[in-house]
């Protein structure tokens, strides 16, 4: 009897976890983390005011999603570039970067200072409206 | 414009999807019944999609016999990597299940078939696959593991 109760327990411990992923999956949050480190800074694009930094990994499912909605909304501002680096192989910076899961997204401004991060596939108008400031007028 | 081909295997999304379910289905009866055997032949099926490739999956099969000549073709495709790390972090988590049954730890089967239900549940309501997001996590957890073995 126990584990139908575990079983039903379970299932409604997944759809609210489901919920709050997709609720709170997405957003940009204000970063105090500083200068990235120097793998980041390295693909910046020199000429933008604003560098999304997306993170991946070869076993993520939606970084394809990502990459397709950022290279768009980098293409369509003035000023904001997207960038890609791939962590399969670079544990070591992950940790660094306290990265847990992919893809995340760091916006790092021309100085190489962090500015705000999102975890999961971006929401386009959250992460415009949060650059704003960052980007020439 | 026609997109250029992509080099690496992918499938068809839902049927990861379908996969999904199926797995969810197997695996609150395992909760509820407790009886492992079932679980041993869930770990098979992860073993199969995660190690052999995913074709190779019971479920898959059973989504192209059954399913998808009763829905739309679609030309979406996914990559089949995550998917395929995603099954054998659940082969991982089954493992464990029926090592915990089997050997009369009821409460270790019991919370490792809920994780495991937990990720295939996110996977097949969501869309959201719990073991490709965590990749990071899961791999800097195994270094950890890793290390600890070579000091000893």
């Amino acid at each position: 009897m126990t584990g139908l109760y575990v079983a039903l327990g379970t299932v409604a411990v997944a759809m609210v976890f489901g919920l709050l992923v997709r609720t709170l999956g997405g957003r940009a949050r204000p970063s105090t983390a500083g200068a990235v480190p120097d793998e980041l800074r390295a693909a910046l694009d020199p000429g933008a005011a604003v560098t999304l930094v997306q993170l991946s990994t070869e076993f993520c499912g939606t970084c394809k999603q990502t990459r397709v909605l950022l290279a768009e909304i980098a293409h369509g501002t003035a000023g904001l570039a997207h960038a890609e680096v791939d962590l399969t192989e670079q544990p070591e910076l992950a940790k660094r970067l306290a990265v847990l899961r992919t893809p995340t997204t760091i916006a790092v401004d021309a100085s190489g200072s962090e500015l705000l991060r999102v975890g999961g596939i971006p929401k386009r108008e959250e992460l415009l409206t949060s650059l704003r400031p960052h980007l020439p007028a | 414009m026609p997109t250029p081909p992509d080099p690496r295997p992918s499938v068809d999304p839902r049927g990861p999807r379908f996969a999904a379910w199926l797995t969810s289905a197997v695996l609150v009866v395992v909760l509820a019944t407790g009886w492992w055997p079932l679980l041993a032949a869930q770990a098979v099926v992860f073993a199969l999609g995660g190690f052999a490739g995913l074709r190779y999956s019971p479920y898959a099969a059973l989504y192209r016999v059954f399913v998808a000549p009763r829905l739309k073709p679609t030309d979406e495709r996914e990559d089949a990597a995550p998917v395929r790390f995603a099954q054998s972090v659940g082969f991982g988590f089954a493992v464990v299940g029926v090592l915990g049954y089997a050997l009369g730890i009821t409460p270790l089967g019991i919370v490792a078939t809920a994780f495991a239900l937990v990720a295939a549940l996110l996977n097949a309501a969501f869309g959201f696959c719990l073991g490709c997001e965590a990749y990071l996590l899961i791999n800097r957890l195994s270094i950890k593991q890793r290390k600890v073995g070579t000091a000893r």
